[in-house]
Formats: structure tokens, C-alpha cells, sequence
């Protein structure tokens, strides 16, 4: 009976929007990554069986691992309608840091939790020109992402440094045959999701991100959101870039270029939108390993770098639009 | 006087979801006559409007404008002679009132540009001779009443025949009110029609001939405005209906728990009220007389300027939203979709929004309890959802309005305040909704309940004031407060507005405008010039500065590119790579010795690679509507592994003579900065001097105006996205001369330098501002001080460090100076 009244009561655009919502439900926002990513090492099994070797992919593991921490940062930013720029920078200047302080300061727990803080004081800055001043975030973090080049370029003096050997071990410690970067990377992953979807921190930080205004009026914080999320993505940043100084055994002023356009095009891959609140980072890591693997695909099919960027490029312009082809295909009807 | 019909409406039926918002009405209007049209809020005045200018194609029936049938076409409806000045101005804010007169006006009005000041000086003084409103004013700088003076002026100006006025004197001051009457008689006079909608029924009776009144969008007929009594129409307009279920009131109430004394702020002066437990208060009135604005004061989301607000006897401060809860105030905002619901979250996540913190434990939100308890709400609201997990955006009105209800409740507070409890809301849950607040008011809790809907409040408050103008004119409580009482104290005031007089102050005010960032930028080029020459000499010798002038003609060329497309509100990441393909596809034609058929096929083929990458991130952005920032991320990608592919390494001289007449230079002046000089100025002629350059303006300023005036926005963005991609190609023939072979990363820088060399030219990414010599400031700028560093013998970390401290301190004062000009 109620069921009966229930279904009376809705009237017609609702149920439109219940059609709209259950047709992006069933392709599945967040869930269809994994899909993409069971199929993509199906193919590659088939097509290029070399890379899904236990010694191929343990291999491929480190960089999927470092893409995904660095996606992580990207993700929460995105979730808060922004875009990091200065990941670059960050992720190059930690990797400097960390060996400068790690020669200078004789420990590598001390130069990490030092890097940390620096790097997080850079994010907090970001944040604070975006809420603040009410800077575009794509441009105070292209301007941020200067001066970090300048820091990096003045701690330097232009050329690559050695790391610690601490660094390094780590770096390319194994537990299990499993690299420790995978394990850190998990760690992560597991982290930011428990925080952005079973705290009350992460309530508040995704109502601010899917309506700044609504949270405004239910008496949430906006501004130590959006400062905390950019503080918190330089964190990953951060991390990212001692791991791959430490995997390289250099630190470079250009490292952190590498993994700019991956980490978002990981994010988009995932299906975090740019419309703010909604995300998930644990499909952004699941998209780093989808985007890593689908690279060495390609490579062991003879094809080179240049044509890997094409198949990324493609697998973006799909991701994007596969969300609208059951919207497309209802239109007539 | 003529009786021939100019706007004949008729049978015409108009259905929104769950809501028949105009039931066969008919209604026609004369020539030489002022028609006026009566009703409450939502009675379907502004949705007949709306059918009869074009902006909405009605269901049923059908509009004859001047004896010419029409249909939801509005450029149709405006060329046959329809001007509407609606209640919130359809006016392009990045925009100068001459320019949104302008694009305001239908086509055979329009002046030439070139006569566009003069002639918009000149309408604008029809109105005042001493109008204080400029052609070259920003219309973001206007306040509102200056704003709703130039949407009246636009539509005087293209001499309708039919003219529209919407709710006209709510923001005008009482001179102005004269103004507007004196024009009405003019248009009369030369034999057209007004149609007059307005809540005041005594300024319809006074400037009507004729008046119809809708109510719940039925015609309850046209009249002879003098033939009827102002209680007569109030009658007509109201009705008998008292269909609507309301609880039974309370008459015993306990001790007062609320008061405020004297209270101020913008839009409100010195109210004084108080509120017992239990007791519902309505807010009346006709919108936009304070009641809103102080409603949401009392929320902590406007600014109180002095006065008290005292909970429980307490003086408390609510200052923020996060106060005045902290206090036992929560608000339900009336605006549900922008600020009451985060749409794309589930029911529980919206449920839990104000009171999360009951679900946690240290710290971690527990979501089994979380989901019994917006279970229970939704059972005892009653409130019809699939699920908790559904999206709130996938209910219906009704329902979302319940949970958002549910939820404000659920942070248990002392005084709750309700702006507009069943704007889209359906009948059987308005009565829901009414006897959810009647029940909690009758646990204790005291309730403020703004509704523009007299019966609502009628029905639903034990006490009612009503606001005019910023104050408290009534108090009606008992047995006063009838909807008859409630509406004719708010439209038998005759209450007359305050001009407000803010302006921004004078520096602001010069830094808001388009000529500060040049002038600023310009003194910023000649200092550090200044510098470098006073340090080191051969700074100004004319090698050094031909070597400058190079890197800038091409950084320019780049710079316009990206401007165009931030001008309609969108961003081209893929810039670098697409200068980088150009020339790489150049580098296998424009060889030496190829012959000249070779070279022109060369030619044609990087100029359609550079047009096919503009209408690739077109055709992603509009039909395939992805964000423009991800579609050209992938054609970035795209593009440079198409750069690739053709040339893995650099490799492909280009001919030595095609190179030396590129880099041609005139006395030391190269060809490729004369070219960007001579480009940026022709377009920033055709931004600010060309219709063209409005319709990019007025698109990246307000879609929505944009459209009204008759801009196509997609077919504006294929024009924009073709035009960035011209001018990419001039950038990279530009750059040509610089690398001289096909590199494929060659262009890669320029898709950040492009953006920072425009911000810092003064663009804004949000759209509809910018200027190219800005842009060319811009890339002057950023080469000067990658250049000045080795002169001045600094580190060449200086160079990051002054190009990001001068966006950061660039974009934050133009962003500053925007906000200080705006808010004034």
C-alpha cells in the first residue's frame, strides 16, 4: 500500500532523474575501473604475455605505486573543484630536500618529517591563495609552482643530487618479493578513503567540494577545508617524490614533470569528476595501475613512448564519455 | 486612440513538472494602451511573460505579436517589437552599459560602433539629464537600482512596440518612479502598449487602463482598472480558496526565548521582535523588502551592522553560520538547490550534514548508526526515497524539501528559521511539511517562517510581521492574521525606497577597470628595464633587445590564442603541442629545394592541422560537454604523441630562405613581433570595437544574458575555438625561425606561458574579461624578466621567482580590485 502512494507521489522529474541516476549506477562511476583494469590485463595476457610475468609486474608495481600516491593528492583537490599545478614542483622539491637534509642533518627520519612540513606549509599556501585572494587554482598554482622551481633551482644550484642510501634501500626494499612502495602506496589509498568517506572530517570535506555554499549554510568550515585539502595533496606530493628520488638514487629539479599529467589523466581515468564532492581515490589508484600497465602493454608491443601517449590520450576521451553513451542512447526514446 | 492588438495571448497552457504553471489563459493587449497584470507570487505572471517575449514555448495556445504568430523564439519576438525589462536585469556584468545597450537592443535599432557612446549617452539622458550611470561604466560596478535603470533604458531604446515591465519599481527610488511613468505615457503616446505586472495594486490603478489578474495560473478576467475597488482586486487576486490543510494553531505559549532589538544590516533597519517557545513567527511581505536579507542575517550568512540578537536571553553574535548554530540557530535556506542540498550526495549524507557529529566517535563517523538514523527520518517524515543511499538530486521537490527539513532539525536547535518551507513543493507534502513544524513547535522549539505565500504564512503563524522596504510596518497576531490582512498591509504600503548612494572608492575603482592592468604592467616592464640598463648597458643595446623581441613576437602570437578562448569562458591547454605539430608537420615540406608547390602544400597542411585541432577540442567540449580543462588534456596528449610519431627526434631543416624572410628584422625590429603588435591591436580593436568582440565578452561574462541577446553559444565557441587555433599556427611559424627544424617538444612551454602571460596581462579565467595588449604586456614580461636576471648577474632562480611572485601579486590585486568594485 504504501509502495503503492509512494510511487503516486513522485512526479514526472523525479523520475527522470531516478532513470538518469540508475544509468550511471549501472556503468558503474567508481566500480567500472576495475573492470577496465581485470580486462586490460586479460588483453595483455593474451596480446603481450610478457608483461604480466610475476618479475614484469613487480617491476611495473613501483611506478603504478608513485602514480597512485601522487593521483591520491590530485583526487582531493579535484574533489574540491580544483587543479594542482605546483605537483610538479613539489614532488621535484621534496626529492631535493630530503637529500640535502639527509647529508645535512645525518638523519633520514628527521629530513623526511622536515620535508613533510615544508611541502605541507607550500600546499597551505596554495589554499590560502585560492580561498583567500580568490585566485583561479589552475593559476595560483602554475604561479606557486614557480617559485618552488626558484627554490629548487637556488638548493641545488642546477644539477642533480645523490640521495641517501637509506632512501635509496628503501625505495627498492622488497617484502615478500612485493616492493615496499606498493605496500606505502596501499597504505595510502586505505588512508585517504577511511578519512574522505568514514570521518567526520571527511564528511565535512566532501559537502564543502560538492556544494561550498550548502556546507556555508550547515555551519561547516569552508576555508580550513580547502587550505587543509591543498596542504594534504602537497603531503602526497611530497611522498611521491622522495620514493622516486630515492628509486631513481638521484634527485632531479625536473622529476616531479613526469608524473603532472599522468597524476590528473590517472584521476580522470578513475572517474573523479570536475564537478566537485563526489571522487574516489581508491579508483584513482586502481586507475594509476590501469594507466601503468596499459603503457607497458604498448611498449611490448613494439610501439613506442610517443604512441603510448596516443592510447593514454584515447583512454581519457573514452572515460569521459562513456558516462554519457546511456544518456546518448535514451534521448530518442 | 487605435484599438488594434499588438500582443494577442491565447489559450495558452503551460505545464513545469508538477506544476501547471499557466491554464489556459488569454489576455490581449492594445495599442496606446498600459495593461496591467496582477497576481501573487507565483501566480504565473513572470512564466506568461516569459511565453509571450519567446524565452519559453508554451504547451498549448498560441502568441501573435502585431498580428504575426510566434514561438519560444526570442530574437523572433524582439524583431517583431517586444521589449521586456525583467526583475533581475538580463545584463552582461564584464560589459559596459554602452555595450550591453548595444547587444541589448534588436538589430535595426543598434547604432554604428563607432557612434555606440554618443548614442547611448544620448538614451541614457532621455531617461535623466543628469543620469550619474555612464556608457563606459562597467555594469558590474552598478548597484542594483543603477543596473535596473539600464535594463529599463535598453528596452526604451529599441522602441518596442510592446513594452514589458516586470515588477518595475521595486528598485527604483521615488524620482525614478516618476521617470518611469512620464516614459510609460511616451510609449503610450506614440501609439504602442505596456504591460504593467506589479504586486502594487495602487500603481497599477494609477498608470492601467485595463488589468487582468491571474491566480494559480488561471485569468480571473480583464478589467476596467477603474472599475474596481482596491479591495475588489485584492479579492480577485487572493481568492476563497482555503483548500490548503493547515495545523491548528497554538494560543498558550511559554516564556520568550528569542528577541532581537534594533537590529541593522544591509537591506533591513532597526527591527525589534521577540519569539516565545513554541510560538510560529511569519516574515511577510512582497519580496526584496528586507525580510529575506534579515532572515538569513539572523543566520550568521549576512553581515549585521549593529543591534542585538539575544538566545535565551543571552547576547549572542552571529557572525558566521558555524555561530549561530553553535547558538541553537539553524536556518533552512530557501534557495534548496544552491544552497539548501548538496545535490549530488545521497540521502544520507545530506541528512547527516548539520549533525554528523552525533554519528561520531572519535572521530569516525559510525555508518551504521548514521543510516539508522536518517532511516528513522525518512520514516517519520515520511519522505519517499528508494533508499538512503539515493541521490537527494534524483527525489522530487517535496521529498528533498523534507530531508533538507529533517536535517536542520536533526542538529536539535532553539530557533529555527525557515526561509520559503514549500517553494517547489508539492500539495500533499506542503501539508506534511506544515505540520512538522507545527509538531516541533509545540515540543518547545520557537520557528521564524519567511514565505512570499500570504496564505502560508496566514495558515501556518500564530504571529505575523510585515516587512516594506527594510522595516517592520505591521504586526498582525490572533485572529488578524488572515491572508487578507497579511497582503493588504504589504500592498497598501506605500513605503518609498531609500537611494542607495555606495560606490566604490575612486582607486578601486581604476583598478577594476580594463586600463589599470596595462598601466601597471607597463610601469612594471619599463622598472625592471630601468634596472637591468642602469646595472649593465648592453641591456639596451639593440642586440639584446632584437633577441627579446624575437621570443616575445611568438610568446604574444601563443598568448592571444589562449586569450580568445579564456574571453568565452574556456581554457586550451593544448596550445604548446599544437605549435609543436604545426611546425613539425612543416618541417617535411618546407624544405630546401622542394619547390614551390611543395611549400604551399606545406603550408595549407600545418594551417588544417592547427584548424583540425581547434574543431577536435570543439567537438569534446560542446557536443561531447567535457569539461574544456580534461578535453584539451587529452588532445594535449594526443597531439604530442602525434608530434612524436611524425619525428621522434628533431630532425627536417627547414628551407634557409623561408627562415630568413620569418626572421626578418626592420632596423632590428623582427617581422614576428611587428606582426604580434600589429595582430594584437587589430583584435583588441575587434574585442572592444566590434560586435564580434562583444558577443565573445558577453558569452564568457553570463551565458544565460548572453543568450537573451541573442548570442549562440556554441556556434560563438567554434568561432572562438577556430580562432585560437589561426592564431596558434601564426605562434608557431613565429617559432619556426627559433628552432628551425622539426622539434616536436619545441611548443611545450608555451601552453603554461600562454596562460601566465594573459593572467598577467589581466584576464580573468572566469570568463568575459581580458585585453590582448595585456596579453602582449604579458609576454613582454615574462621574456623581459627571464632575460633581465642574467643581466642584473642573479641566480637563475630569480627568474621563477619573479614570474611567480608577479602572478601572485598581479591576479590577487586585479581579483581584489574586481571584488572591492563589485561589492560597492
Amino acid at each position: 500500500m504504501s509502495d503503492v502512494l509512494a510511487n503516486q507521489a513522485v512526479p514526472t522529474s523525479a523520475e527522470s532523474g531516478v532513470a538518469k541516476m540508475k544509468g550511471r549506477l549501472s556503468t558503474g562511476e567508481f566500480g567500472w575501473i576495475w573492470i577496465a583494469t581485470s580486462a586490460l590485463f586479460g588483453i595483455s595476457a593474451i596480446v603481450a604475455p610478457g608483461t604480466v610475468r610475476f618479475t614484469s609486474i613487480v617491476a611495473m608495481l613501483p611506478f603504478a605505486a608513485m602514480l597512485a600516491i601522487v593521483a591520491i593528492g590530485q583526487t582531493i583537490v579535484i574533489q574540491q573543484r580544483g587543479l594542482d599545478l605546483s605537483s610538479a614542483g613539489l614532488m621535484s622539491l621534496s626529492g631535493i630536500l630530503v637529500a640535502q637534509l639527509g647529508f645535512s642533518t645525518g638523519s633520514i627520519f628527521l629530513a623526511v618529517v622536515l620535508t613533510l612540513i615544508v611541502c605541507a606549509i607550500c600546499g597551505a599556501v596554495n589554499g590560502l591563495l585560492i580561498a583567500r585572494l580568490n585566485i583561479m587554482p589552475i593559476v595560483a598554482t602554475l604561479a606557486t609552482n614557480a617559485l618552488l622551481l626558484g627554490a629548487i633551482q637556488t638548493l641545488s644550484g642546477g644539477s642533480p643530487m645523490t640521495v641517501p642510501k637509506a632512501l635509496e634501500d628503501f625505495s627498492h626494499e622488497r617484502l615478500f618479493g612485493v616492493p615496499y612502495t606498493l605496500f606505502l602506496s596501499l597504505v595510502f589509498v586505505a588512508f585517504a578513503a577511511f578519512v574522505s568517506t568514514r570521518t567526520l572530517i571527511g564528511r565535512q570535506f566532501i559537502a564543502v567540494g560538492a556544494n561550498q555554499r550548502s556546507a556555508r549554510a550547515a555551519g561547516i568550515g569552508v576555508l580550513r577545508y580547502q587550505v587543509g585539502t591543498y596542504a594534504a595533496a602537497a603531503l602526497c606530493f611530497a611522498v611521491a617524490g622522495m620514493l622516486y628520488a630515492g628509486f631513481i638514487g638521484s634527485a632531479s629539479q625536473v622529476a616531479g614533470n613526469d608524473y603532472l599529467l599522468p597524476g590528473i589523466a590517472a584521476v580522470v581515468v578513475g572517474g573523479t569528476p570536475f564537478t566537485g564532492g563526489r571522487g574516489s581515490v581508491i579508483a584513482s589508484g586502481v586507475a594509476a595501475i590501469f594507466m601503468t600497465q596499459l603503457g607497458m602493454m604498448v611498449l611490448a608491443l613494439g610501439a613506442g613512448t610517443a604512441f603510448q601517449l596516443l592510447v593514454q590520450a584515447g583512454v581519457i576521451v573514452l572515460a569521459t564519455t562513456i558516462r554519457h553513451i546511456p544518456g546518448l542512447l535514451r534521448v530518442p526514446r | 486612440m487605435s484599438s488594434s492588438t499588438l500582443l494577442a495571448v491565447s489559450e495558452i497552457s503551460k505545464t513545469f513538472p508538477g506544476v501547471k504553471a499557466l491554464d489556459n489563459v488569454t489576455f490581449d493587449v492594445l495599442a496606446g494602451e498600459v495593461h496591467g497584470l496582477v497576481g501573487e507570487n507565483g501566480a504565473g505572471k513572470s512564466t506568461l511573460m516569459a511565453v509571450a517575449s519567446g524565452a519559453l514555448r508554451a504547451d498549448e495556445g498560441t502568441v501573435t505579436i502585431d498580428g504575426e504568430v510566434m514561438s519560444g523564439d526570442p530574437e523572433r519576438a524582439r524583431a517583431l517589437g517586444i521589449a521586456i525589462v525583467r526583475q533581475e536585469p538580463a545584463l552582461m556584468p564584464d560589459l559596459t552599459v554602452a555595450e550591453n545597450l548595444y547587444l541589448g537592443v534588436r538589430e535595426g535599432a543598434r547604432p554604428a560602433i563607432g557612434d555606440l557612446s554618443r548614442w547611448s549617452a544620448q538614451v541614457l539622458c532621455r531617461w535623466n539629464e543628469n543620469i550619474t550611470v555612464k556608457p563606459s561604466d562597467r555594469v558590474d560596478t552598478l548597484n542594483p537600482e543603477q543596473r535596473f535603470i539600464v535594463e529599463i533604458v535598453k528596452a526604451l531604446a529599441g522602441e518596442p512596440k510592446v513594452l514589458i515591465l516586470d515588477e518595475p519599481t521595486e528598485h527604483l527610488a521615488a524620482e525614478d518612479m516618476e521617470r518611469l511613468f512620464a516614459r510609460i505615457k511616451d510609449v503610450t503616446a506614440r501609439n504602442a502598449a505596456v504591460v504593467y505586472i506589479s504586486h502594487r495594486i495602487r500603481e497599477v490603478q494609477l498608470v492601467a487602463d485595463r488589468l487582468t489578474v491571474l491566480r494559480d495560473g488561471q485569468s480571473q478576467g480583464t478589467y476596467s482598472a477603474r472599475s474596481l475597488s482596491e479591495d475588489a482586486i485584492i479579492h480577485l487576486i487572493v481568492g476563497t480558496d482555503l483548500e490548503r490543510e493547515f495545523p491548528e494553531k497554538e494560543t498558550v505559549f511559554e516564556g520568550e526565548v528569542f528577541s532581537v532589538r534594533e537590529l541593522a544590516g544591509k537591506g533591513f533597519n532597526s527591527v525589534t521582535l521577540s519569539l516565545r517557545r513554541g510560538e510560529i513567527l511569519g516574515l511577510a511581505g512582497i519580496s526584496d523588502n528586507g525580510q529575506h536579507e534579515f532572515i538569513r542575517a539572523l543566520a550568521g550568512l549576512n553581515k549585521i551592522k549593529s543591534g542585538d540578537v539575544l538566545v535565551d536571553g543571552r547576547a549572542v553574535r552571529v557572525t558566521s553560520p558555524i555561530a549561530a548554530m553553535g547558538n541553537g540557530i539553524s536556518y533552512l535556506p530557501g534557495d534548496r538547490h544552491r544552497e539548501g542540498i548538496f545535490a549530488d550526495l545521497t540521502c544520507r549524507e545530506n541528512f547527516s550534514s548539520r549533525s554528523a557529529w552525533k554519528d561520531t566517535y572519535s572521530m569516525v563517523v559510525n555508518t551504521g548508526h548514521e543510516t539508522n538514523r536518517t532511516a528513522q527520518a525518512i520514516r517519520q517524515f515520511a519522505i519517499k526515497t528508494p533508499s538512503t543511499e539515493t541521490p537527494i538530486a534524483s527525489l522530487s521537490g517535496g521529498n528533498q524539501q523534507k530531508l533538507a527539513l529533517a536535517s536542520v532539525l536533526a542538529s536539535d536547535p532553539t530557533v529555527l528559521l525557515v526561509d520559503e518551507p514549500t517553494q517547489g513543493v508539492d500539495v500533499g507534502a506542503r501539508a506534511e511539511i506544515y505540520k512538522i513544524l507545527r509538531e516541533n513547535a509545540k515540543k518547545g522549539m520557537a520557528i521564524i517562517v519567511m514565505s512570499s505565500d500570504a496564505a502560508e504564512i496566514a495558515g501556518l503563524c500564530d504571529r505575523v510581521v510585515v516587512f516594506s522596504r527594510g522595516s517592520v510596518v505591521k504586526t498582525l497576531s490572533g485572529d488578524e492574521v488572515v491572508e487578507n490582512a497579511i497582503t493588504g498591509a504589504a500592498l497598501k504600503s506605500t513605503s518609498v525606497r531609500t537611494r542607495s548612494e555606495r560606490m566604490a572608492s575612486g582607486f578601486w575603482r581604476w583598478a577594476a577597470g580594463d586600463a589599470a592592468p596595462l598601466v601597471m604592467i607597463g610601469l612594471a616592464i619599463l622598472l625592471m628595464g630601468a634596472v637591468a640598463a642602469s646595472q649593465n648597458e648592453f641591456y639596451l643595446s639593440m642586440r639584446n633587445i632584437s633577441g627579446m623581441l624575437v621570443l616575445v613576437g611568438t610568446l604574444a602570437l601563443a598568448a592571444y590564442a589562449q586569450q580568445i578562448l579564456l574571453l568565452v569562458g574556456g581554457i586550451d591547454l593544448s596550445i604548446g603541442p599544437a605549435m609543436g605539430l604545426v611546425q613539425v608537420v612543416g618541417s617535411f615540406y618546407l624544405v630546401q629545394d622542394a619547390g614551390l608547390e611543395v611549400h604551399a602544400m606545406g603550408w595549407v597542411f600545418m594551417l588544417a592541422a592547427a584548424l583540425s585541432i581547434g574543431v577536435l577540442n570543439w567537438l569534446l567540449v560542446e557536443p561531447f560537454k567535457l569539461h574544456p580543462m580534461i578535453a584539451t588534456l587529452a588532445t594535449f596528449m594526443g597531439v604530442q604523441a602525434v608530434s612524436l610519431i611524425l619525428r621522434p627526434a628533431p630532425d627536417g631543416s627547414i628551407d634557409g630562405e623561408i627562415l630568413s624572410l620569418i626572421g626578418e628584422r626592420f632596423g632590428g625590429i623582427p617581422l614576428t613581433f611587428v606582426t604580434a603588435v600589429l595582430v594584437g591591436f587589430v583584435l583588441e580593436f575587434i574585442l572592444f570595437r566590434h560586435r564580434l568582440g562583444f558577443t565573445f565578452r558577453g558569452l564568457g561574462s553570463r551565458q544565460e544574458a548572453a543568450r537573451v541577446a541573442g548570442i549562440v553559444p556554441a556556434k560563438t565557441r567554434l568561432v572562438a575555438y577556430l580562432g585560437c587555433s589561426l592564431l596558434a599556427f601564426m605562434a608557431a611559424v613565429a617559432m619556426i625561425e627559433q628552432v628551425g627544424i622539426g622539434d616536436p617538444r619545441a611548443g611545450l612551454n608555451y601552453t603554461l606561458g600562454s596562460i601566465a602571460a594573459v593572467v598577467i596581462g589581466g584576464t580573468s579565467l572566469f570568463g568575459g574579461r581580458g585585453s590582448f595588449i595585456g596579453a602582449l604586456l604579458g609576454a613582454i614580461f615574462i621574456i623581459q624578466v627571464n632575460t633581465v636576471t642574467t643581466f642584473l648577474g642573479l641566480d637563475q632562480a630569480w627568474q621563477s621567482y619573479l614570474l611567480g611572485t608577479m602572478i601572485i601579486i598581479a591576479v590577487s590585486l586585479y581579483s581584489k580590485s574586481r571584488q572591492m568594485a563589485v561589492a560597492a
